[in-house]
């Protein structure tokens, strides 16, 4: 009796540990494609990467993602905030934010369901490694 | 033009830097279905105003510096369409860009029409020997049409398209196969604004004087569509420069001088006219009127930009489409890069029913277990030791950040030649010359 109780008990720690860290193999994987994609130099004379075209606002994602600032300007890691932006960006949302760029001088108002494509058709690139044309 | 209008706002155009001196608006455009206000920069930069207090709502860049202003706005349900020396633009109200044209019988353009598809079709032309037509819903060039003149202004009314050369006449071009079918010389020296509205064209214009100056000339030429004759100029003794005709009397117009003075006239009985006056310290270059015909925008020379409509009442456009801002995010639990025990599914994902993005590749194949990459130790030794680590210029005969061929040098293929089976022997074939990797 005592065994059986043990042992189902170690299967529920198990799941519980399971449960927790289902998600980690998911946002590296998605880290992965950002990291890939963003800040190549093969993409630097790309005119869809420059400032007037499609691609640009990937740039400005990656740092309303992880360059946040607090109102005096100093870095603000929050970790919660990082990782909601990325599952929503996995699952392409309808919900639109704000992406500035560094001068101030552009302000576009993305979903999330853009972003994601945009990342897949980057990624896209890279996958036929045609980036050089 | 009601009896309470006034000044309702004025904002400072944004300049083009952060520590950069303003620049002067080189285009003001009223929004047909959202109250924005939109506005052009001599670097090709578009920014959107919201609202009775021009509050900047998005703001991007169509084409690049080199190219020069934005010279034209256009607007559909899909997003505004951009016109550059060079190229044409098209990106949604949030920014997010559509499609973009850079063709090379694009050279100096200048204005640019709908036709008469509706907005699914324009019609661009310029100081160049080509017009073009684009398809604005697949974003691409459907034909090409020769012209020997050139245009600077282009106007739709309801059934022609009416375009100002640089030279002072107007043509009135079919919109269906984009020929002439009238000129009309409004003005001895040069057109400065033209606009078309239903039956009416309008312009203000200059004539060269005695002194070989230009000078704006007192009066605004009103053209009949529907009878196809010049109708007796609408005296303006201020100099006329900039009109707009009202987009809803469709007799009325709204004449402005340069120092700012407005006439709101009746095409049909001119002698009745409301005057107001705008104040600024410098000339004014633009006047812009909204489709409800319920506010105006004007543009100085100081970089300002004047928002005039009754206070109570004013609006941009008549069925007001809200404007899409950037929602509310919900609390999300704040993490600590140090707080080991909470796990990262605790933020929990969105409701969604497609494949995520994360989903990786699943064909791609990935050698694991190679041995580390030697380093060269002559390489090695012209490099400087720091307790970070080494460094100095680069020598070694790689591209950066290499994959390199660990394998191939650990076991020569001379020392130990052992059968290959055919599948090996393909693939080394299929290996591209050393410096890129192998295909896959």
């Amino acid at each position: 009796d005592d065994v059986f109780v043990s042992s189902t008990n170690a299967y529920d720690e198990a799941m519980n540990h399971l449960g927790r860290e289902l998600e980690n193999g998911r946002l590296v994987r998605l880290l992965a494609k950002l990291g890939t994609i963003n800040e190549r130099p093969e993409f630097d004379g790309d005119p869809n990467w420059s400032e007037t075209e499609h691609r640009y606002t990937l740039k400005l994602f990656r740092d309303y993602v992880f360059h946040q600032v607090d109102a005096q300007g100093n870095p603000v890691l929050d970790l919660g905030h990082i990782i909601s932006c990325l599952n929503k960006l996995d699952a392409g949302t309808e919900e639109k934010i704000y992406l500035t760029s560094r001068d101030h001088q552009s302000t576009f108002l993305v979903t999330y369901r853009e972003l994601k494509k945009q990342i897949h058709s980057a990624f896209g690139d890279l996958q036929k490694g045609n980036t050089k044309q | 033009m009601d009896g309470d209008w006034d000044e309702v706002a004025r904002i400072p155009f944004p300049p083009p830097g952060l520590r950069a001196l303003p620049t002067p608006v080189t285009r003001l455009a009223f929004d047909v279905t959202q109250e924005l206000l939109w506005t052009g920069n001599e670097y090709g930069r578009v920014t959107s105003f919201y609202g009775a207090k021009l509050q900047q709502y998005t703001s991007f860049k169509a084409h690049t510096s080199q190219d020069g202003g934005v010279l034209q706005i256009l607007f559909n349900d899909k997003g505004v369409i951009v016109l550059g020396a060079r190229s044409v633009h098209m990106r949604t109200r949030r920014g997010i860009p559509l499609w973009s044209i850079r063709h090379d019988d694009m050279k100096e353009l200048r204005c640019m029409s709908f036709t008469s598809k509706g907005t699914s079709e324009i019609l661009v032309a310029g100081e160049q020997e080509k017009m073009l037509v684009i398809d604005t819903v697949k974003g691409e060039v459907t034909k090409q049409v020769s012209t020997e003149h050139k245009y600077k202004i282009m106007r739709r009314s309801s059934r022609n398209i009416c375009a100002a050369t640089p030279s002072g006449s107007v043509h009135i071009i079919d919109s269906i196969n984009f020929q002439v079918l009238k000129i009309w010389t409004a003005h001895t020296a040069a057109i400065n604004d033209m606009d078309a509205q239903h039956d009416f064209i309008v312009t203000c214009g200059y004539s060269l004087r005695q002194q070989g100056n230009y000078m704006p000339d007192p009066f605004v030429n009103v053209f009949d569509l529907k009878n196809m004759t010049s109708m007796s100029p609408i005296p303006f003794p201020a100099g006329a420069a900039y009109v707009r005709m009202h987009p809803r009397m469709s007799t009325t117009s709204i004449v402005m001088s340069q120092i700012g003075q407005m006439h709101v006239v009746d095409l049909m009985n001119p002698n009745t006219s409301n005057v107001r006056q705008a104040n600024s310290l410098s000339y004014f270059s633009m006047i812009e009127i909204a489709p409800s015909g319920e506010a105006v925008a004007l543009a100085d020379g100081d970089c300002s930009i004047h928002l005039w409509g009754s206070p109570t009442k004013i609006h941009f456009t008549e069925f007001m489409r809200p404007v899409e801002t950037a929602d509310t995010v919900a609390a999300v639990p704040r993490l600590d890069f140090d707080s080991w025990d909470t796990p990262l599914s605790s933020v929990g994902m969105p409701y969604y029913r497609e494949v995520l993005l994360s989903a990786w590749p699943g064909n791609m194949i990935t050698e694991i277990g190679l041995p580390p990459v030697k380093i060269d130790p002559q390489i090695l030794a012209t490099l400087q030791e720091r307790d970070w680590g080494f460094y100095g210029k680069n020598t070694r005969q790689v591209r950066r950040n290499q994959v390199e061929d660990v394998r191939g040098n650990e076991s020569p293929q001379s020392t130990l030649k052992h059968p290959k089976f055919l599948s090996e022997r393909a693939r080394e074939l299929a290996k591209s010359p050393a410096g890129t990797p192998a295909p896959e």
